[in-house]
């Protein structure tokens, strides 16, 4: 009984340590605030995505041709729109990526 | 190929088709096969006239399923409430859980103040791993 | 030592408490330091649950039988295996099962995704609120170290549960139920921090396959179980708690095809919320149903209090997730619209669609007891023929659309296009259909329809495969770099199979009973059975009576089989040894039972012939591979997600 006490008190003081380290590893941090995603980290995503999307699609749509899935006026019709889609989506990132880059010199 | 307009989304049309029909499935099935067997205890048998589903505790048993006679036996209620019995007379597979007081599910018909079971259709109830705890000798 | 079990539950309950509380606050209020408090919080509780697990385990290894739950589950003659598997058994042993697993997955899963901060910062208290009534109910309701004076012996285990299946069937399945919490809690996560992107879905994708495909396997172990110990001949009986398992795997499967819609198309996205939830309810309703003793089961006994406290709980579940999602319906917009009836949306549309009336006649047919019994005051009940319908109705088009949607394009598929895909699988179909009926399969229309559509769908995956190869070069390579559609086909393939299994063991089986005396034969399908003989021979904790019967097709002698009977003296019980036979000529089993055997020697012997039965657990190890290879991680599409979401993140 004294045995499973004295583990037992171990294994509360060891769980309180724990979850009490982040306060204690800063005490008095310079921000204690959780980051959200601001709107253009948001939008950044959005484009992220919606680039890896039509990417995707892209892809995908060339291997349904090649298989014969989509038929070749098929193809046609689609592809343009997907490549136009895909094209957008990657200029529109890329001033971001500029950005960053510009933002990472400047601190060096 | 079919190009819908692009104004109102076809998804919706379609769904609220597909939830239409399995519904007419749903009712037209229901309304030919009937809403389910009752489930009924030996309290209740009486005012039952057809197919039921009846379960209850074994009281006695005897005779052998595979006989040209049948297994007998007599159910009570699962709860104590009432003191109704139903006899039942049996033929068919026993399953090895199957003895006095185990609770047991079998359909059939009343015909003349004794039951009258369904070939096979006997089933007993697993003591479940899962019901409170019995005291031990 | 039972005194540390209850203290590491109560530290495991403590621990959870505060996750959900801090985490809660720290999430709305943005606070950082609390936020990753609550995180480790939750990471701590996995080791005082399996602490808590350690110390029950080692009581049954030791057969400590002051413990209430190990003397009611264990005896001192029961082997080493079964009687730690008995963990498992009862109701406060699975319990600490699930929790423990819950727990583990959580830490797993917050581990993971430990850069994504913001998301996880919502996703902590949500995991904390499941496993926080779990371990609710173990501290306080259901505790599986209560005490009491040891006896001399336990009461030892129900026979039919000492078997190997057993010691797998039961983690396989929890590993399944509790894997769909992870998808719910980012899902909820992601609507509670009102992210529109698709990290949720990224982060959850292994974690929803890997869940489905234990809680698929699980089944199938459950299945045959019943199968080859239980032996009435049959491996599904359309029981409560079977269907307990079926529900959200079904909703789980429709997940896993629509949320492919969302991540191509950006449609579906409240659909999806509300299939990930459903399915999360849905386990939690399953394990409400075979612990509560609500629905009249084989499995289930007595009402039991611990019900009340799962309604409960499945309530405060729907309800959250019903609001949480209706409150965001404006963040979940779709980014297009199905531009087409016939595309591969579409028929992604009409599986889910199948899928989910399947699931919810299911669950009609479970709770039509409870309904009637609250509204007319008379308990009625549906049984197999409600099911087969609704089996046929909705699993037969969904059996078709395996085999249909491979074979159109995204977006939109033209006439030529079809019928250039469809020719080669419908011909395969229609003659195979022809085939059959001349050689008297239509005996049984749902069965010849099955199987032809099962060669519809079989003729449509090798092509795929051939086309694929002869696009790429090599199978390898196709499937290398097309990890999740091949993986898919092969799962496709291996429900085809099981589909065939299915219909050929039920919907052409032959059953036959006879009286045989010793010397005496009957005929089934074929063989013959002769009974030619009756044996005892005392085992390690049963006395096990056989009959010797041996198979003959025509002349040859082809199996000599043991039907009979084990006899437990310490639990009081008999239990029924089925004896089959694997005829490799059909993939089928010649399956014996010894129904009875009179003291005179007579031998009660129910035979059945069950073509293809085989192919069900055949298809299990297909299903198996194919869900590796589409669960398999791809380098580039690895590095690809890392550089998306590089600003806060690790990849899933």
């Amino acid at each position: 009984m004294t045995l499973a006490l004295v583990l037992g008190g171990v294994l509360a003081l060891a769980a309180v340590a724990f979850v009490a380290r982040p306060f204690l590893r800063e005490p008095a941090p310079a921000s204690d605030r959780l980051d959200e995603p601001g709107e253009p980290e948001r939008r950044r995503l959005a484009l992220a995505e919606e680039r890896d999307h039509a990417l995707a699609a892209l892809k995908e749509l060339e291997f349904d041709h090649r298989t014969g899935k989509v038929s070749d006026e098929d193809y046609r019709s689609l592809v343009g729109p997907l490549r136009r889609r895909a094209a957008e989506a990657l200029r529109s990132l890329e001033p971001r990526a500029e950005g960053r880059h510009e933002r990472v010199r400047s601190s060096r | 190929m079919t190009k819908v307009a692009a104004r109102r989304s076809p998804a919706r049309l379609v769904i609220a088709l597909s939830v239409a029909a399995a519904l007419a499935v749903f009712v037209l099935y229901t309304s030919i096969a009937g809403a389910g067997t009752p489930q009924i205890q030996p309290s209740d048998l009486p005012h039952h006239a057809g197919q039921v589903l009846l379960v209850g505790k074994v009281v006695s048993t005897s005779g052998d399923a595979h006989s040209h006679g049948g297994m007998r036996f007599v159910l009570r209620d699962v709860s104590h409430g009432s003191p109704a019995r139903a006899t039942v007379v049996y033929h068919g597979s026993v399953p090895d859980p199957y003895r006095i007081g185990r609770e047991v599910v079998v359909t059939g018909k009343l015909r003349n103040d004794v039951f009258v079971a369904n070939t096979d259709s006997l089933t007993t109830k697993c003591p479940s791993k899962y019901a409170p705890a019995k005291s031990k000798t | 030592m039972p005194a540390l079990g209850r203290a590491a539950l109560l530290l495991s309950f403590g621990l959870v408490l505060y996750a959900l509380v801090a985490g809660s606050y720290a999430a709305w209020r943005r606070r950082r330091r609390l936020a990753l408090s609550a995180q480790n919080a939750l990471l701590a509780s996995f080791l005082t649950t399996a602490i808590a697990a350690g110390i029950l385990w080692a009581a049954l290894a030791r057969r400590d039988f002051s413990f209430v739950y190990v003397s009611q589950h264990i005896s001192h003659s029961l082997p080493l295996g079964y009687a730690l598997s008995a963990f498992w058994g009862g109701q406060e042993g699975s319990l600490l099962l699930w929790l423990l697993i819950l727990s583990g997955y959580a830490a797993l899963a917050v581990w993971l995704n430990r850069g994504t901060r913001e998301l996880m910062a919502w996703v902590v208290p949500v995991l904390a609120g499941v496993a926080g009534f779990f371990a609710f109910m173990l501290c306080f309701v259901s505790s599986p170290f209560d005490t009491a004076p040891a006896p001399a012996d336990g009461a030892g285990m129900v026979p039919s549960l000492q078997n190997p299946y057993m010691l797998a069937h039961p983690p396989l399945l929890y590993l399944g139920y509790v894997g769909l919490t992870i998808p719910f809690a980012f899902a909820m996560g992601a609507l509670l921090s009102r992210r529109t992107d698709e990290r949720w879905i990224v982060a959850t994708r292994r974690w929803t396959l890997t869940a489905w495909t234990f809680l698929g396997v699980g089944q199938l172990l459950g299945a045959h179980w019943a199968y080859v110990e239980i032996g009435w001949g049959g491996y599904y009986a359309w029981d409560p708690v079977e269907n307990a398992a079926l529900m959200p795997w079904l909703a789980a499967t429709a997940f896993l095809h629509s949320v492919m819609i969302q991540e191509k198309r950006g449609m579906l996205k409240v659909w999806n919320m509300v299939l990930v939830a459903l399915a999360f309810c849905l386990s939690i309703f399953g394990t409400f149903l075979t612990r509560s003793g609500v629905v009249s089961s084989i499995h289930s006994f007595s009402q039991s209090p611990i019900g009340g406290w799962f309604l409960g709980f499945i309530v405060v579940c729907v309800v959250f997730s019903v609001a949480l999602i209706y409150l965001r319906l404006p963040i979940l917009r779709a980014r297009t619209k199905l531009e087409s009836l016939v595309s591969r949306e579409a028929t992604f549309l009409y599986n889910n669609l199948l899928l989910v009336a399947f699931c919810l006649t299911i669950l009609w047919g479970v709770t039509y007891p409870l309904l009637t019994q609250a509204l007319r005051g008379e308990t009625r009940s549906v049984s197999k023929p409600y099911y087969d319908f609704f089996l046929h109705s909705f699993g037969l088009p969904l059996l078709l659309l395996m085999g249909i949607g491979p074979l159109v394009a995204w977006r939109r598929a033209s006439v030529r296009a079809l019928s250039r895909m469809f020719l080669i699988p419908f011909g395969v179909a229609a003659a195979t259909g022809v085939a059959l009926v001349a050689a008297g399969f239509g005996s049984s229309p749902p069965g010849l329809l099955a199987y032809t559509f099962s060669a519809f769908v079989l003729a449509s995956i090798v092509l795929e495969f051939v086309r694929g190869r002869r696009a790429t070069g090599s199978v390898v390579r196709l499937i290398g770099r097309n990890r999740r559609r091949y993986g898919g086909y092969l799962v496709h393939a291996a429900i085809v199979l099981l589909a065939i299994g299915i219909a050929g063991s039920s919907s052409y089986q032959t059953v036959r009973e006879h009286a045989l005396r010793q010397g005496q034969s009957m005929e089934i399908a074929g063989y013959t059975l002769t009974y030619n003989g009756l044996g005892s021979k005392q085992e390690a904790n049963a006395l096990a009576t056989r009959a010797t019967v041996d198979v003959s097709r025509g002349h040859s002698h082809v199996a000599t089989l043991h039907p009979g009977k084990n006899t437990y003296p310490v639990e009081k019980t008999t239990s029924n040894e089925v004896s089959i036979y694997h005829d490799p000529r059909n993939l089928g089993d010649v399956f014996l039972i010894a129904d009875q055997i009179d003291p005179n020697g007579t031998l009660y012997l129910k035979a059945l012939v069950k073509p293809l039965v085989n192919l069900i657990w055949a298809a299990g190890f297909l299903f198996v591979f194919g869900a590796l290879v589409a669960l398999w991680p791809d380098a580039v599409e690895q590095r690809r997600l890392a550089e998306r979401y590089a600003s806060g993140a690790v990849a899933a």
